[in-house]
């Protein structure tokens, strides 16, 4: 393989592991609270 | 995490974004308009053709018109050759449009001879009776600023003498975009290399038809002809059509493949079959000419 | 603790003249799509197809979609921080300078001063004053969420800040020039990359105006709306961030078999395909939170704006991959198709979310009740006919013109020249300008139904009675 190959897996993969983090964080049993409350807040603003 | 700091998710925003454009933003700049895109023979452009192309900015012509041939069978057919990235190394800005109400421009230069595009440019519809083609004839009423084309020439730094300078004093609007349209996607030269080759021997397929038959063609030849030849084609931006002038088959040659040099459009594009009928009407029919 | 004071006044300024430059955009939208039929209808030098065609979009794009977002994101950026807008005589200042510019950019192009890139016709002075409404509505909004009282943001929060962000940079890259005198300049991109730069902004102009914001509205005015919650706020959260990222790769599919690099088609070939993922990310969370409220389709007009929107937006982000396929491209690019695309997004999608969130506004900024509903729906057919009838007939004629123009005969020549391709087209650009008037009226009827509850409008249930004391 040569260097843009590299590159280019190198970055492909780096890309797929954060999209793997935000998923993972945001879908965490523990976070499940913390993450869908803004819905229920958001309904009683007025 | 971000969700509670703003400035963190605008930060984190921000690369997101990022990323994208600098691969396909930023990153093409090293190998766009380089050297391994330049192409020999592609010129700025003059101080006349340069004003020009600001009176197509600024008329809009790009609503209706692109500047690009796409390398698809049809549209080489239909255009000209497909375009090339080191042709448009001057276009400050671009101009391929992304709408073609009208036909694409960008092989336009040479397809016809000025006289045609003063008549097309003043009423489109005596030329194509059913375009929707504004008329432009008002240009030809604005005088050319010669000290306001200098600046704009020094500014995108292409080359001009003050001769050419001096010498849109007495030029008008319409003689710079006419001038701009006959330079277009002429540096190249694919008129001469680009020709369609009519491979066999040219046999008139309609050898013989009676008047009635030549009388159901003419509509073809007032769609097509008549701008240029005159209705009975007694000439008028083209030369007076005598079929006795031709054989049949140079007479296909040069309406098939047109006459480049001399301002005679190829009409290849109408099919061989409709040209020969273009031939027969010519050459024998009673009611018109000789 | 009392309730905080809103600023609401300021949204009705927002909202009154975003109104009138959107009816501004239709009427001189009917004009240009008759001179298409007749071109006795130019009146030059001014009144031209060529000028006022991006009189048209800008005003549609810039003056209601953009004024609409004015409005929505003061009026929403308060109620989800629980705070007052950071400064109320920014905002005033705002008003007046958006006003100004967008009364400046139609002067202007009127007059020809045309940089002829798409969605950024204007020359460089209204750059730079569109710039500082930008900044100075950035500051204004993210200065109020930073000092909120709510710490958790709601996902519509999420939207409008990567817009603000996003159409800073977008527009000011796209807008890099070299001035020769006061309404001339050139841009220092040339050909191939002056392209790609133009498409990289004219996609994501899509993306950061005609996207996120309308996005920030439907999640924000759908729960309200309907009384019920979003379905998934996580859901939200993971199509926003891949659609801010995936939407940055994808200019170059207008520029498909163009002398642009393949490799960047290729690429924004493939991230448009991936765009359908988080699209669709929100159409379903839309629909997924009608669940068992599917009788509000029929009871509250405000959910059938709604819905019927995200529904155009399903549709449009479907058909927008589609169109990013080469072999597709080939066939309906530079065609009447396009704007059959375009006007499902602009008069649907963006439009539907919009006058939703008008309609919602009113009881709330003005103190009444809509003056009518039955009026309100009546609108709502005549939009959507219209609409219809414009996008569809576009989609015909452009796949015909596509056909005619592809045709060849047996010995490889053309079937068609291209003035017998273009006369087909005449009936359709009638049915065109029929559904465009048809589409003006529903426009009206809106506009009178506004004009009435301001003036006539009876006083709504305590609940919506929030009008504050000041400002
Ligand atoms: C409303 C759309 C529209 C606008 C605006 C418009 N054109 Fe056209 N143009 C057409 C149509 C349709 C045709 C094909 C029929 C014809 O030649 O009139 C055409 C044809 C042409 C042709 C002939 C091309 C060929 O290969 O035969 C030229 C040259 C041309 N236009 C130049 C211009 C210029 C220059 C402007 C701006 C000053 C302009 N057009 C503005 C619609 C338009
Ligand atoms: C744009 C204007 C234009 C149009 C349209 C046009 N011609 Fe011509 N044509 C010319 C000009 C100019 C010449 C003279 C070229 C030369 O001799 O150098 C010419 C020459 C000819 C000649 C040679 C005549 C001679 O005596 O040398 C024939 C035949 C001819 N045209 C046929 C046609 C036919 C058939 C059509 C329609 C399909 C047509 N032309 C359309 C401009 C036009
Ligand atoms: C009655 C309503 C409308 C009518 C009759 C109308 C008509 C038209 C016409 C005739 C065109 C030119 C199409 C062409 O060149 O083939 C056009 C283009 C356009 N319109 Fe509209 N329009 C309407 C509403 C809107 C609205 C509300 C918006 C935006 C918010 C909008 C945005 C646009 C855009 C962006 C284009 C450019 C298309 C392109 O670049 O290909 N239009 N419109
Ligand atoms: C996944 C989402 C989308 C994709 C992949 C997409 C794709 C495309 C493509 C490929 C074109 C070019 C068509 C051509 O010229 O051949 C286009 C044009 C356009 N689209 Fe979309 N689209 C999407 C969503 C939207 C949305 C939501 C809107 C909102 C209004 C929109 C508005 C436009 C406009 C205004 C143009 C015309 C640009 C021009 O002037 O040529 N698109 N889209």
């Amino acid at each position: 393989m040569d260097l843009a190959s590299i590159m280019y897996l190198a970055v492909t993969f780096g890309l797929f592991v954060i999209f793997a983090l935000i998923v993972g964080n945001t879908y965490k049993r523990k976070n499940k609270q913390k993450k869908e409350a803004p819905k229920y807040r958001m309904m009683d603003d007025d | 995490m971000w969700e509670k700091k703003p400035i963190l998710l605008m930060l984190m925003a921000t690369a997101a974004i990022l990323v994208g454009t600098t691969i396909t933003m930023i990153l093409p700049f090293v190998w766009v308009n380089t050297e391994a895109d330049r192409i020999e023979g592609v010129t700025p452009y003059t101080p006349l053709e340069q004003e020009g192309r600001d009176i197509y900015m600024r008329e809009g012509c790009n609503n209706c018109h692109t500047q690009t041939v796409r390398p698809l069978v049809a549209e080489v057919l239909r255009y000209g050759d497909y375009s090339k990235s080191g042709e448009f190394v001057y276009d400050r800005p671009f101009l391929w449009g992304s709408k073609r109400t009208g036909p694409d421009l960008a092989r336009l230069g040479g397809k016809y001879p000025d006289a045609w595009h003063y008549q097309h440019m003043e009423t489109p519809r005596s030329i194509f009776p059913k375009t929707n083609m504004p008329a432009y004839g008002w240009l030809s009423n604005n005088a050319l600023k010669p000290d306001k084309v200098r600046r704009k020439m020094q500014v995108l730094g292409f080359p001009h003498s003050e001769a050419q300078i001096a010498e849109l004093a007495t030029k008008n609007e319409m003689d710079a975009i006419i001038a701009y349209m006959q330079k277009l996607g002429s540096d190249i030269p694919w008129r001469q290399t680009g020709r369609t080759e009519i491979v066999g021997e040219l046999r008139n397929p309609f050898s013989g038809a009676d008047q009635t038959t030549l009388a159901g063609w003419r509509p073809l030849y007032q769609s097509n002809c008549s701008a240029c030849h005159g209705t009975n084609m007694e000439g008028g931006i083209g030369p007076e059509l005598v079929g006795d002038y031709y054989d049949e088959e140079t007479l296909f040659r040069i309406i098939y493949d047109g006459i480049a040099a001399g301002g005679m459009p190829a009409y290849a594009n109408l099919g061989s079959e409709r040209v020969w009928q273009l031939v027969n009407l010519i050459k024998y029919d009673q009611s018109t000419g000789d | 603790m009392g309730k905080p004071q809103y600023h609401t006044d300021i949204v009705k300024s927002f909202v009154n003249w975003s109104l009138v430059w959107g009816v501004v955009a239709v009427l001189v939208g009917v004009i240009v799509s008759f001179q298409m039929i007749n071109p006795d209808l130019n009146y030059p030098p001014y009144f031209t197809f060529g000028r006022l065609r991006p009189i048209h979009t800008n005003a549609g794009i810039y003056g209601w979609g953009v004024g609409t977002i004015f409005a929505m994101f003061i009026y929403m950026v308060q109620r989800l921080c629980k705070t007052p807008l950071w400064s109320l005589g920014l905002a005033r200042f705002q008003l007046w300078l958006f006003n100004a510019t967008i009364i400046a950019a139609a002067v202007t192009l009127l007059l020809g001063y045309n940089t002829t890139l798409e969605y950024h016709e204007m020359e460089w002075p209204i750059d730079l004053m569109i710039v500082v409404l930008w900044v100075v509505f950035s500051i204004n909004i993210i200065m109020t969420i930073i000092k909120r009282k709510e710490e958790q943001m709601y996902i519509s929060l999420w939207y409008m800040m990567a817009a603000l962000i996003g159409v800073a940079i977008l527009f000011t890259v796209n807008a890099l020039a070299v001035p020769v005198s006061a309404f001339k300049s050139y841009s220092i991109f040339a050909g191939t990359n002056s392209a790609n730069v133009q498409w990289w902004f004219g996609h994501n102009a899509v993306a950061m105006a005609l996207t996120a914001p309308p996005l920030a509205m439907f999640y924000y005015f759908l729960p309200k709306s309907t009384g019920v919650p979003i379905y998934s706020h996580r859901l939200s959260i993971i199509a926003f961030w891949s659609l801010i990222f995936m939407y940055l790769w994808t200019g170059a599919h207008h520029l498909l078999w163009t002398p642009i690099p393949d490799w960047i088609q290729t690429l924004a070939m493939a991230f448009s395909i991936m765009l359908i993922a988080p699209s669709w990310g929100s159409v379903i969370n839309g629909y997924m939170s009608m669940k068992g409220q599917w009788h509000q389709m029929r009871d509250n007009y405000l959910v059938k704006f709604l819905i019927l929107g995200i529904t155009f937006y399903g549709l449009q982000t479907l058909q927008g991959p589609m169109q990013a396929i080469r072999t597709f491209s080939a066939f309906i690019h530079y065609t009447d198709w396009v704007p059959g695309h375009i006007h499902m997004g602009t008069m649907g999608w963006v439009s539907l979310v919009s006058v939703a969130g008008i309609y919602f506004l009113l009881p709330r900024i003005y103190g009444r009740e809509v003056y009518s509903i039955p009026l309100a729906n009546l609108h709502f057919w005549l939009v959507v006919i219209g609409q219809l009838i414009w996008s569809t007939s576009m989609w015909i004629s452009g796949i015909l013109q596509a056909g005619m123009w592809n045709a060849m005969n047996a010995d490889g020549s053309l079937t068609y020249t291209f003035t017998e391709t273009m006369v087909e087209m005449y009936p359709y650009w009638w049915i065109r300008a029929i559904g465009g008037v048809i589409y003006l009226i529903g426009i009206l009827v809106f506009i009178y139904n506004v004009y009435m509850t301001v003036q006539k409008g009876k006083e709504p249930a305590p609940k919506l009675l929030e009008v504050e004391g000041r400002a």
